[in-house]
């Protein structure tokens, strides 16, 4: 080796040390910002306690409920316990530091809170003493690949509904593939008895409803309800529900071909056709949940945001 | 010249996420799921006496894979600075069997679905959220994990099922408890739930 590479190779490592320097400070540096602003402005905790985004309608319906007093509370919760932790520091395992990726889920007005629950208890009941025991039976004699097939075929019947609102919400493929796969689906799976368009076109179904179209147009839950049979649901989304089987062929078939009789034993056997294949899902529901009525209320709220979320995109 | 270059590149680790990082939450989570799925399907433990052994292993599995302490600290938010420590601790014990002996027997019903595991996405520094498909014969469930990065690995510390994340859905059910009751009485209710009281 010449003297030349030599030095060269000596000037190198000089240079090392001040750019391993300036990343150990790089790689520290903020993560010590962090801990530093948390203790000097408590008012960065303040505005990650605020109510998130949620909906303009329920953000503005629920200041006029209780819920206000509950944040007054939580403020001087937190006030106190700065003080606490600027005086005798608790070890950081011991403290919950709010997390930006945390949301918290925004809450929906519930004023017919009493009555809801009543609905809650009564669908509960419904659930136990009569569609369980029916779809138990129903599943023990016929067999799954025939459950398989009638789902299917109720399902493609909500396929209108699908193409519809995937075009109220702009997303023109979707609506596209769906519609494809509704055409394929009726003629080559037999009136949607199986979904041939799955297996050989690769089109998945293209979820979308009413409520969600509404709700990605701004509009946010009102009220709380929880419908007879239907469960979870909310001034928009019964909206939606009452729009999606509008356009559902399956009610002017019955409207136009079947009596009062026919039409809901129709109806019937599409919701214990579904329920066959959910035998178990309520039951663990209940068992994890402390109180299942706020469970199933606040898992509602989330599961119809994701599903507004996704249609704004 | 090359100096910079290699300059520029340290600063670019520091702000982007390390690349060399990407998958090990992924396959971290996906690991464990398997080793679950092979506790579930093996052939030796299908007798309706081995339950208790699958449930043993399974529990075993799940101890390593979640971050309880975590998972029971972003259910009660602020509420958990309330809590003192043995309390805390008391809850976390709780909790955990809570959502095992729930979730244990859910699993337990396991027949044949298809599990697939999709895309990773970054949610903080120290999080990310791994997402995965269970296919069941009347549609797919979306399961997504979120993780956290402790001492170089990788545990979940919450769980999003259909859009609805396990430690929201608990929060909002002890918020209407916390809100006028001292956490003691949280406890008492878990007690009473997981049926140590």
């Amino acid at each position: 080796m010449s003297a030349h590479e030599e030095a060269a190779k000596k000037d190198k490592m000089v240079n090392l040390i001040p750019i391993s320097i300036l990343t150990a400070v790089l790689a520290l540096y903020p993560a010590s910002l962090r801990a530093d602003t948390f203790l000097i402005n408590p008012d960065m905790r303040k505005a990650q306690l605020a109510v998130p985004d949620a909906n303009m309608v329920s953000q503005m319906l629920l200041s006029f409920t209780a819920p206000g007093a509950e944040m007054q509370i939580l403020l001087t919760q937190y006030n106190e316990t700065e003080e606490k932790m600027i005086v005798k520091p608790v070890p950081a395992e011991k403290t919950y530091v709010p997390d930006e990726s945390e949301k918290e889920t925004p809450q929906i007005f519930d004023p017919l809170a009493p009555v809801n629950k009543i609905m809650f208890h009564v669908n509960d009941k419904l659930y136990f003493w009569v569609l369980k025991p029916v779809a138990q039976g129903y599943s023990f004699v016929v067999p799954e690949l025939v459950r398989i097939g009638f789902g299917n075929a109720y399902d493609n019947l909500r396929s209108p509904a699908r193409i519809a609102n995937n075009l109220l919400q702009l997303r023109l493929k979707r609506s596209g593939n769906e519609f494809i796969r509704f055409l394929f689906n009726s003629v080559v799976g037999v009136g949607g008895l199986g979904d041939a368009s799955k297996g050989l076109l690769g089109i998945e179904k293209q979820e979308a409803d009413f409520g969600q179209t509404l709700g990605s147009y701004g509009l946010g839950h009102g009220l709380y309800l929880v419908l007879p049979i239907f469960g979870p649901s909310s001034v928009r989304d019964g909206v939606g529900l009452a729009g999606d089987t509008f356009m559902n062929p399956m009610i002017y078939v019955s409207y136009f071909y079947l009596n009062f009789w026919e039409g809901a034993a129709l109806y019937t056997h599409e919701k214990v056709n579904d329920t066959s294949f959910r035998i178990g899902d309520y039951e663990a529901f209940k068992q994890a949940a402390i109180d299942p009525y706020v469970s199933m209320r606040d898992a509602f709220v989330q599961y119809r945001l994701k599903k507004v979320e996704e249609a704004r995109h | 010249m090359k100096n910079h270059l290699v300059f520029v590149a340290l600063i670019l680790c520091q702000i982007v996420p390390c690349p060399a990082l990407a998958g090990v939450p992924l396959d971290t989570v996906k690991g464990n799921v398997d080793k679950v799925l092979d506790v579930l399907r093996d052939p030796s433990l299908k007798a309706e006496s081995a339950k208790k052994i699958k449930k043993d292993k399974i529990m075993a599995i799940a101890d390593k894979m979640f971050d309880f302490t975590e998972l029971s600290k972003r259910t009660l938010a602020q509420h958990w600075n309330k809590l003192n420590a043995a309390q805390q601790k008391e809850f976390v014990d709780l909790y955990t069997s809570l959502l095992s002996d729930t979730y244990a027997d859910k699993i337990l019903q396991y027949t044949d679905e298809k599990i697939v595991f999709g895309k990773e996405v970054q949610l903080t520094e120290k999080t990310v959220e791994v997402q995965s498909t269970v296919m069941r014969k009347n549609g797919d469930v979306p399961i997504y994990y979120r993780v956290i990065q402790e001492d170089g690995s990788w545990r979940i510390y919450d769980v999003v099922i259909e859009g609805v994340s396990l430690i929201n859905n608990y929060r909002a059910q002890f918020r209407e408890i916390l809100a006028n009751k001292p956490p003691e009485s949280l406890l008492e209710t878990l007690r009473k739930k997981v049926g140590k009281s």
